[in-house]
């Protein structure tokens, strides 16, 4: 789970990582009295979004007296910000921060990540900060240092030597850059993070380093443990489909193809989408509904797959397995019954009593064309979307 | 043969009073597997299914001697089941249950990396089976039938379809292992196909992949050196779109791996047979053994 730049701050602040102070903005009714009442003559002004790319994309303005500080304030409020990482749908930013101008001497990078291959958590430093790190990492490997996260969340001695080596942190900064370091390990561990990035971190002209920006990604999978974090979950930033996916505990993601998947199982799912891509079509989505496919999970997804407008045509894909095809096919029909699905549907199952569940889709009335196998089914329903263009 | 389990390995079921525990336990039964007991602290003494039920892991070892063990525990304390049964030096762990939090499995593979005694299926897999002996884990017991082919796979349900497929066919399974589907996991690619590769009953190798990470590089890499059976291969995720990333840092350490394209690619250089439609699995399976 993502949340978002001042979450992220107010959680390192608590681990001693310093930030500028800000004021967060989350009505344009607000923006004249807060900006009145600040201390600051001149501010950087950001939206809030899920995403990074944030500077490039016009989410963030320098503003170098009140006035203009009210003006990107009204301006960015509300933006809806769309770039690579958004998708088209766009982001909308429903919060401001503001925070004061800091005068920069130099730039790095800090994160935190873990090494799937080593089962490692690791912190990642380079001297080459507010840049793309991927293509630091691609083109100037020698500038990027990784030092591993001990189990009990801290950085041994002797790497914390290396680290103020790499970065040139002397006196006063070795003495913060061990902190940090220190601090950040600690966090990365105890919020059980998926991510952490400090990018940049900034050394001040006054020489102290601190975090300008910050972004943290949580394990979900952690979140029941997690309760502060979890409370900053923000459905805003996610499209409708996805939140009410989630609420049914399905994974979806939607496509820009027409026709509807619903498959049991990830990886079956994933094999849906090129199966129907190889026989012609484009999928529509992928969706999840889990290895049970329980009638109530059917049920979200028909509703989920047909909120989407382009879809033509809907393939289920169920390998039951242990799961009776009688109950499931049951399930489809109530589900399809109910919610009026008027857009041709292709069913592909296997399982316990498949016989006896296929004969009761093809005497429910409601249309299912039934398929054989795999291919057979992808072929199907690829000629259903294509005759109903 | 097969590897790993076989009619005389002895099963207990971690979780064994939860509702999937129960349901699996007695569908592994009736399967034919050989289950000796369960574990649910606070409920030593009582029993189910006729199995007695045991408060540790140690106490059932102790009582049972079985030789392996299948996970059901809710993801908070999987973690922990899988370190007791290790702790009791129980030889195969099969963790079926899905949502550990990968700092919980980072001391887990840490822990299972050094065992002495023990090896880690999963978590977040179908278990293994090998086809007319033992059944530990979820996948439907009919679809399988005992054959030449070991299957390795990332993922569960399409897994069964492999299977189904290779069944078909005719040419049956001798083991089939999911290893899982999440990043941090106890056995790989390559330790499977390794004992594949030592296996008399098995004659050829089915090997299902997913996107993300790198274990199919690395697999395709040791298939290259040290595999004489065919392998054919399928990589779900030809036409999902890159997604969302979460960030930059990810990729740092897998750099430009990852991807279907490159998975295949590898592994087409290593000689393997690659389907590029999930119906084609048995078909390529059957071509690399010509």
């Amino acid at each position: 789970m993502d949340i978002h730049e001042y979450q992220a701050k107010q959680i390192l602040r608590q681990y001693g990582i310093p930030s500028p102070e800000f004021l967060v903005i989350s009505s344009s009714d607000d923006i004249d009295s807060v900006i009145d009442n600040s201390p600051w003559d001149q501010a950087v002004v950001k939206i809030q979004v899920h995403a990074g790319g944030r500077g490039k994309g016009g989410g963030v303005k320098v503003a170098r007296n009140r006035q203009e500080i009210k003006k990107a304030a009204k301006e960015l409020l509300g933006m809806k910000f769309v770039n690579k990482q958004t998708g088209p749908q766009g982001m909308i930013a429903n919060q401001i921060l503001l925070t004061p101008l800091v005068e920069v001497k130099r730039e790095f990078y800090l994160g935190a990540v873990i090494d799937r291959n080593n089962a490692q958590a690791m912190l990642i430093f380079s001297p080459e900060g507010g840049m793309d790190i991927e293509e630091v990492a691609e083109k100037h490997p020698q500038k990027i240092l990784k030092i591993p996260i001990t189990d009990r969340g801290s950085v041994r001695g002797y790497n914390l030597l290396r680290i103020l080596d790499f970065m040139s942190w002397t006196g006063k900064q070795a003495e913060q850059g061990k902190k940090l370091s220190l601090a950040l390990a600690k966090a990365f561990v105890e919020t059980d993070a998926s991510l952490i990035e400090i990018n940049p971190l900034v050394e001040t002209t006054q020489g102290d380093l601190i975090a300008l920006d910050a972004k943290i990604s949580i394990d979900d999978n952690a979140l029941y443990r997690q309760k502060q974090i979890g409370d900053f979950y923000d459905p805003s930033q996610l499209p409708d489909a996805e939140v009410q996916a989630k609420a049914y505990d399905l994974a979806y993601i939607a496509l820009q193809g027409n026709i509807g998947c619903m498959v049991n199982g990830a990886g079956l799912a994933m094999a849906t989408m090129d199966i129907i891509q190889l026989a012609g079509g484009k999928p529509a989505n992928f969706l999840d509904v889990g290895g049970g496919a329980s009638r109530e999970k059917v049920a979200a997804g028909f509703k989920i797959i047909l909120s989407d407008p382009h879809v033509k045509a809907v393939l289920i894909n169920i390998f039951g397995g242990i799961m009776n095809c009688e109950t499931l096919a049951a399930g489809i029909i109530s589900a399809a019954g109910e919610l009026k699905v008027n857009v041709p549907l292709v069913v592909r199952m296997e399982g316990t009593h498949v016989e006896q569940g296929k004969k009761m889709l093809a005497k429910s009335g409601l249309g299912i064309t039934i398929a054989a196998s795999l291919e057979e089914a992808a072929e199907k329903v690829v000629t259903a979307a294509k005759g109903r263009k | 043969m097969a590897i790993l389990v076989n009619k005389a390995t002895k099963v207990i079921t971690q979780g064994i009073t939860g509702k999937a525990g129960s349901f699996h336990t007695e569908q592994c039964m009736a399967y034919g597997s050989r289950f000796v007991g369960g574990v649910t602290p606070g409920k030593g003494g009582q029993s189910v299914f006729h199995l007695p039920i045991f408060n540790t892991v140690a106490e059932a070892k102790e009582a049972t001697h079985c030789d392996a063990t299948m996970i059901f525990v809710p993801a908070p304390y999987a973690a922990e089941a899988i370190l007791e049964a290790e702790e009791a030096g129980i030889p195969l762990i099969v963790c079926i249950t899905e949502g550990i939090p990968v700092r919980d499995m980072l001391e887990v593979s840490k822990v299972m990396k050094n065992s002495a005694t023990s090896r880690l299926i999963g978590p977040n897999c179908p278990g293994i089976i090998t086809p007319g002996e033992c059944k530990i884990g979820i996948m439907p017991g009919y679809i399988h039938h005992p054959g030449s082919v070991g299957i390795v796979s990332r993922s569960g349900t399409l897994t069964y379809e492999a299977v189904w497929q290779t069944t078909q066919l005719g040419l049956g399974q001798s083991t089939c292992i999911g290893i899982g589907g999440d990043p941090l996991n106890g056995t790989n690619f390559i330790d499977v196909l390794e004992l594949f590769e030592k296996d008399p009953r098995t004659t050829s190798i089915l090997l299902i992949g997913e996107i993300g990470g790198e274990a199919e590089e690395q697999a395709a890499e040791w298939i290259k050196n040290h595999c004489s059976k065919p392998v054919a291969a399928f990589i779900a995720g030809t036409t999902a779109p890159a997604g969302r990333r979460m960030g930059h840092a990810g990729a740092i350490i897998s750099g430009n791996k990852g991807t279907a394209q490159g998975k295949i690619e590898a592994l087409e250089a290593a000689g393997v047979v690659v389907a590029r439609s999930p119906a084609n699995m048995g078909v390529a399976i059957q071509k690399a053994m010509k």
